[in-house]
């Protein structure tokens, strides 16, 4: 056990911090906010392009990818430094985070010049297409049908809560491909252009207002395919599934780890000097919420001392656990304590971050409400417990 | 940043646990909690292996393994509920003897300590449960050739058992350090709800001690907190360590246990309440490591990770040993039962050396900006 990063990585760490202070972009030139997390503003694709060529983008990738083969600890305090500053690498996460990166691990070198690096250099935004109105905690219940017609793919069906796909270029989407084997089996991923004949999106808002469009319905109506656009094999789509949840998975947590703490310090600085500052019922609910958020730190740096030891990170549920509902802890907390002081909706509780996504002007109710996006959506808290009982704790299958 | 144990430590753990397994099984906790067993043969058997020279300094005679060594070791005693002077003597007198002596005094008191010669106890609260400096009322006036005390002391662990008394008062309004043999002092135990963790009261009124049994100068409440973050520390660690016990043997049961011809861990109702127990040990043993990693390494986040170490570990028995007792149904009501061994230990754990919620309120404070 250390308190401290080698000196190395530190090394790693200032280089960084001095890269950043010399291409951040102004925060004058940042006003222009995503449209959806596919609708990425010109500021964020020019900083996003930036981080690429300059090998900062994904710091564990080889320099073609964007990376500068970056060990561990380096990826780890690289994202500290990402997250102290609130800076998004990327407007569009779920195309850097999840598509890119599955399209680089389990993709051909074609599919990774014309859709992985496209998106990693943000000269396009992509969308993932997972959930079904039938199959949402149990995923592979999808029935999204690809049947394969000679050197092509005719695809039907529907997905839904498709992210920011109404301003993608490109989605990928999991489909199934042999309706003949148990579920997991017969699972495929395909790369579909979302302007492909026969692909609709039509977004709808979410509960953070009529105009906030981020979820999709995609229809699929004798959509085709290419079939060079098959990520990996035929039918072994699942295993690419759980591996793009699984994607930076050792370093997700920084991104709960950020949110949390920013939740808390917008609170203590709401309540500034007023009388809850003195209330004890608030203050130990506060003092909890600040535990949950030291927790969430060291648990997420243990999951990195034991890969960087050669053992499975098995945490990554309790972290996604913690960090979601401790969002959703402070917003509770806030509410509860400001009381009338909240009832403004236009009263904005947080500052507004120059580089990442954040407004400023959301109400503590706003972020309540924001907060089941976190304890819903990549595997409800139920779906996170489920998992650390039978993995985790080894307890039968219901 | 490394927060996981290396292989020493690793080892450390499992040397630990074996022995314990041997020498402290239920059986054993069962005899003290049962017939009010002396566990001074236990307390024989760890000052044979040296356990409680550790974490003690070389220049005492100490081992002078880290306070993560000690933070395994402390665990592992939570997790066997087991009895003694190791809680009092090594991190409650220790560490007080440690900040507040001289090298000398370190020497004379500590030294014996190392050898499993003696034990120690520190006597702290007075009633308040708070265990701070700024509550301690207790005096000492020149007289007798020495120094006389006055005061009572409350919650003291081992305070009717242990050799020597390390007794927090003031004199002149100065916070100062005394160590009185126990003989001389009128402590009077509690029933205690845990028998492995036994207090008692001591009444210092007109106690006279030797000028030479008063440690350091000046004022020691700096040094008396920076004790008191070890001790807070140990109590957490032991906290996390029966909470684990009681998680394990919750295991056992519902992977064990039928019915409706299934086990009742295959019901979601019963994995979620084990998850939440789960989520709430890891949080608390990593907070507690931290601390003890803090202390280890001197680091200035000490004083605030030992009051989150407490503070967790309050909030991680508090539902452990809730859902912990409900999940084994019937046969955890029963007295035959091991369970309630450990849900006394864990239970004691967030009630001495401040409470969960009061650490919590000081925690928020500081990030509030005041003290």
């Amino acid at each position: 056990m250390q308190l401290r990063f080698d000196e190395a990585t530190e090394a790693f760490r200032s280089k960084f911090v001095a890269w950043l202070d010399a291409n951040l972009p102004a925060p004058s030139t940042t006003g222009e906010r995503p449209t959806s997390s596919a609708g990425v503003p010109s500021w964020s694709r020019a900083f996003q392009r930036r981080m690429f060529d300059d090998g900062w983008l994904v710091p564990g990738y080889p320099p073609e990818h964007g990376g500068r083969n970056a060990g561990l600890s380096e990826q780890m305090v690289y994202f500290e430094e990402l997250a102290g500053r609130h800076v998004s690498r990327s407007l569009n996460p779920q195309g850097l985070g999840i598509v890119a990166s599955s399209i680089i691990e389990f993709g051909d070198d074609d599919q990774r010049r014309d859709y992985a690096i496209p998106i990693l250099r943000a000269e396009i935004t992509a969308a993932l297409g997972m959930s079904e109105p039938g199959a949402g905690s149990d995923l592979a219940g999808l029935t999204t049908r690809a049947v394969p017609d000679g050197d092509h793919f005719v695809v039907n069906g529907q997905k839904v809560w498709t992210s920011g796909a109404h301003d993608a270029d490109m989605l990928l989407a999991f489909v199934r491909t042999d309706p003949d084997v148990p579920k997991h089996r017969g699972i495929s991923a395909l790369i579909i252009d979302t302007d492909t004949p026969g692909l609709e999106c039509r977004p709808f808002p979410d509960l953070m207002g009529p105009d906030h469009l981020d979820f999709n319905e995609v229809f699929f109506d004798d959509v085709v395919v290419p079939r060079r656009n098959l990520v990996g094999d035929l039918n072994d789509g699942w295993r690419i599934c759980t591996g793009a949840l699984a994607h930076e998975r050792a370093m997700l947590w920084v991104l709960w780890s950020e949110g949390l703490d920013t939740s808390i310090a917008d609170l203590v600085r709401c309540v500034g000097d007023t009388p809850l500052a003195e209330d004890d019922v608030f203050l130990d609910r506060l003092g909890s919420l600040l535990i949950d958020a030291e927790a969430l730190r060291l648990l997420g740096y243990r999951g990195l001392a034991r890969l960087q030891r050669g053992l499975v990170a098995a945490d990554q549920s309790l972290l996604k656990l913690m960090g979601s509902e401790g969002q959703r802890d402070v917003a509770l907390l806030a509410l509860d304590a400001l009381g009338a002081d909240a009832l403004d909706q236009r009263k904005g509780t947080s500052v507004f971050q120059p580089w990442g996504a954040n407004r400023g002007d959301a109400s503590w109710f706003d972020r309540f409400l924001n907060s089941f996006a976190g304890t819903i959506s990549g595997g409800t808290s139920e779906i996170q417990r489920n998992i650390i009982a039978e993995r985790v704790l080894g307890l039968p299958r219901g | 940043m490394d927060f996981e144990l290396d292989d020493d430590q690793r080892e450390l753990q499992r040397a630990v646990r074996e022995v314990l397994d041997k020498e402290c099984p239920p059986a054993y906790v069962r005899r003290i909690v049962d017939e009010g067993h002396d566990p001074t043969d236990l307390w024989d058997t760890l000052t044979g292996l040296d356990w409680p020279a550790l974490a003690l300094a070389p220049e005492v005679g100490g081992l002078g393994m880290t306070w993560v060594d000690q933070a395994i070791v402390l665990e592992e005693l939570g997790y066997a509920s087991a009895p003694g002077p190791f809680l009092a003597t090594c991190t409650q007198f220790a560490p007080a003897v440690h900040q507040v002596g001289t090298a000398d005094e370190r020497l004379r008191f500590l030294g014996p300590v190392a050898r499993g010669e003696r034990t120690g106890t520190l006597a702290f609260d007075e009633g308040s449960g708070s265990w701070d400096p700024s509550d301690v009322a207790a005096t000492a006036v020149a007289g007798e050739g020495g120094w006389v005390m006055a005061g009572t002391k409350e919650f003291v662990v081992d305070g009717d058992t242990a050799d020597e008394v390390a007794v927090a008062l003031r004199i002149d309004g100065e916070l100062r350090l005394a160590i009185v043999p126990g003989g001389d002092l009128d402590a009077e135990p509690i029933d205690p709800i845990d028998p492995t963790t036994r207090h008692a009261r001591i009444r210092l009124d007109g106690v006279r001690i030797d000028d030479d049994r008063l440690l350091g100068a000046g004022d020691a409440t700096h040094a008396l907190r920076s004790a008191l973050e070890e001790s807070v520390t140990a109590v957490a660690l032991t906290t996390v360590g029966a909470c684990q016990r009681i998680l394990d043997l919750d295991l056992g049961h519902v992977k064990e246990r039928h019915q409706f011809g299934v086990p009742i861990g295959s019901f979601q109702a019963v994995k979620h309440k084990l998850a939440d127990m789960y989520r709430d040990v890891e949080r608390a043993r990593a907070l507690g490591y931290f601390a003890a990693l803090c202390i280890a390494e001197d680091d200035p986040r000490r004083g605030r990770a030992a009051a989150m170490a407490k503070a967790s570990a309050g909030e991680c028995q508090r539902r452990v040993v809730q859902d912990g007792l409900q999940l084994f149904g019937g046969i955890g009501y029963s007295w035959e039962h091991d369970l309630h061994l450990y849900l006394r230990r864990a239970k004691v754990g967030d009630l001495h050396f401040g409470t969960s919620s009061r650490h919590r309120r000081h925690i928020a404070r500081l990030a509030l900006g005041g003290s």
